[in-house]
């Protein structure tokens, strides 16, 4: 069975010869940065350093999957904010949002032409050129923003937090308005070879906003944003999942990856066997932090909660010992046949 | 009940409601009568704000509930501060330089850490969001602080936090350095060589008075 097949029959529940080891979210690391000569700052605005610094992590590890971009600024940028690349500075920083565009209450004018805008016809490419360089073995995946995370992006988060309170209306006003865009950039990733799309909505566990608002401020959108997203999906959320995880079966994506605050065997006996669960290795902690047998004991861990696909909980932090990334899929090996 | 515990406690009561204009009220009502402005700080305000800790602990208030009580107790202390008698300012509890990260751009939890600090009367420097590395430690020099409180929201931006910490340490090895976040625990402060976290505003100001009061203990020691 080849690393594809393995990933994409997890995502539609059919059969697999043992759990896949992958992810929905950044896992680049610094020894694939090395082998290419690339440096992190360069490969967001890139597509070859972008596609090549992506499969590195399988072609080193194995690890089974391709995901571009690496950043959480791609649909802002697209939307009119500036974005801080960190270009020049010798460690490993992630691009943030320079400049907000928005304040609740006002419109949000969607531009025209919006796939042809910022960096999404570069991450396109990337994702065609990923394809192209793992020859169809192995799954490229992309992902996009929850409306709610990425309104978080557009708006300074006291004022949206605030204002989920005060002026839910307004609130829900833009978050409908950002259904589409997103829908619109998740398809086009879809059409240029991306296997699956991750929908990250990060902004929402119940660490920040309670579970009652969650209902009614983010589910809507994000299972309408889900619905319309023409490929496999997965539904992504970090931080404190589980009062949610109901809810986050609703949105109806293929599958739902949470974190290691998740409890996976009550989630797995919460929502049943038919669900697909991805998680929930702690991203740091463990797989960069821990020894190898650490990274051994937790994959142990989660298979034997349930999870369907080993995933880290977030992006992997670069720097993550090559050791411990082999030890990760030695794990997987030795204890997810199926 | 007196007037004056009467008004604490709806002084604290607002601010548990996020009743940013009764604060204001309460807080103006105060000063006209001439009472203790340190006394309805503490007593009313930051105690409503503990309150508000302990319902966020038990997940009756989130994240927005809490920034909006952090308005109203701001509301109250731009009135109060300025009436402050003046043998209260003289001594200020310690000196804090506070930011998040170099790659972070995530404030909130900084700033409500940053007000516990206010309130109790230490003297902060807030270095902002998205602080290059090396600014942490020209600040703690330029201030002497005894503190500095470091932030990361991210996973993907913690470990900038490490490398402060190595900064701070070799060229000032007592500053006592906290460290908080979403990620953050006491394993990483283990690993990182930090001294303290605390799991939400409160707690870190537990901590850090904790940690003043031993670095002054031990500069007084210095001393004699």
């Amino acid at each position: 069975m080849t690393p594809k097949e393995r990933v994409m029959n997890t995502l539609e529940k059919g059969r697999v010869d043992r759990v896949p080891a992958f992810s929905g979210m950044g896992n680049v690391t610094v020894a694939g940065m090395r082998k290419h000569g690339i440096d992190f700052a360069s490969s967001h605005t890139d597509a070859e350093l972008m596609a090549k610094l992506a499969c590195s992590t399988y072609e080193l590890f194995g690890f089974e999957c391709a995901v571009v971009p690496f950043d959480l600024c791609v649909e802002a940028e697209a939307l009119g904010c500036g974005v801080n690349f960190y270009a020049g500075k010798s460690s490993i920083l992630y691009p943030t949002i320079r400049s907000k565009v928005l304040s609740v209450g006002e419109e949000l004018s969607i531009p025209e032409g919006l796939l042809e805008r910022g960096r999404i016809p570069l991450v396109q490419e990337a994702i065609s050129r990923c394809g192209e360089r793992l020859n169809g073995e192995v799954a490229v995946g992309s992902y996009v923003l929850g409306p709610f995370t990425l309104a978080g992006q557009l708006i300074d988060l006291n004022d949206l937090l605030k204002s989920s309170f005060k002026k839910p209306e307004q609130v829900k006003a833009l978050l409908e308005q950002l259904v589409e865009p997103l829908a619109e950039i998740a398809s086009a990733y879809a059409e240029s070879g991306a296997d699956y799309i991750t929908v990250r909505e990060m902004g929402a566990p119940s660490d920040v906003i309670s579970p009652r608002m969650f209902k009614t401020l983010v589910q809507p959108y994000l299972k309408e944003l889900i619905s319309r997203i023409k490929a496999p999906t997965i539904l992504h959320m970090c931080g404190d999942t589980n009062m949610l995880v109901e809810m986050l079966h609703e949105c109806g994506a293929s599958a739902i990856s949470v974190e290691q605050k998740n409890d996976v065997a009550a989630t797995r006996q919460k929502l049943g066997e038919e669900a697909v669960i991805l998680g929930n290795l702690d991203a740091y902690g463990v797989i960069v932090k821990g020894s190898p047998a650490d990274v051994e004991h937790s994959v142990k861990q989660a298979i034997d909660a349930g999870v369907d696909g080993v995933m880290p909980g977030c992006d992997i932090w670069p720097e993550v010992p090559e050791e411990n990334m082999h030890a990760l899929m030695r794990a997987v090996a030795k204890y997810g046949a199926r | 009940m007196e007037e004056k515990e009467q008004l604490l406690e709806q002084m604290r009561k607002a601010v548990i409601e996020f009743e940013e204009e009764r604060v204001k009220e309460l807080a103006n009502k105060w000063v006209e009568l001439g009472y203790d402005a340190n006394e309805a700080i503490f007593e009313g305000l930051a105690a409503g704000m503990e309150v508000v800790g302990e319902l966020f602990a038990k997940n009756e208030y989130f994240v927005p509930e809490v920034l909006m009580c952090a308005d109203a107790l701001y509301a109250g202390l731009d009135i109060l501060r300025p009436h402050i008698k003046a043998e209260d300012k003289t001594e200020t509890k310690g000196v804090v330089v506070i930011g998040t990260v170099e790659g972070d751009v995530h404030d909130i939890g900084k700033n409500l850490v940053k007000l516990m600090f206010e309130v109790a009367g230490f003297e902060v420097h807030d270095l902002g969001k998205d602080v290059p590395l090396e600014k942490f430690v020209e600040e703690q020099l330029r201030t002497d602080a005894d503190l500095v409180c470091l932030s990361a929201m991210m996973t993907t931006t913690m470990p900038g936090m490490k490398k402060v910490i190595e900064m701070i340490r070799e060229r000032n090895p007592n500053v006592k350095i906290m460290i908080g976040g979403a990620p953050v625990s006491e394993k990483t402060v283990e690993m990182y060589g930090a001294d303290a976290t605390g799991k939400d505003a409160a707690s870190a100001l537990e901590e850090a008075i904790k940690m003043v009061s031993s670095l002054r203990e031990m500069k007084r020691k210095k001393e004699i």
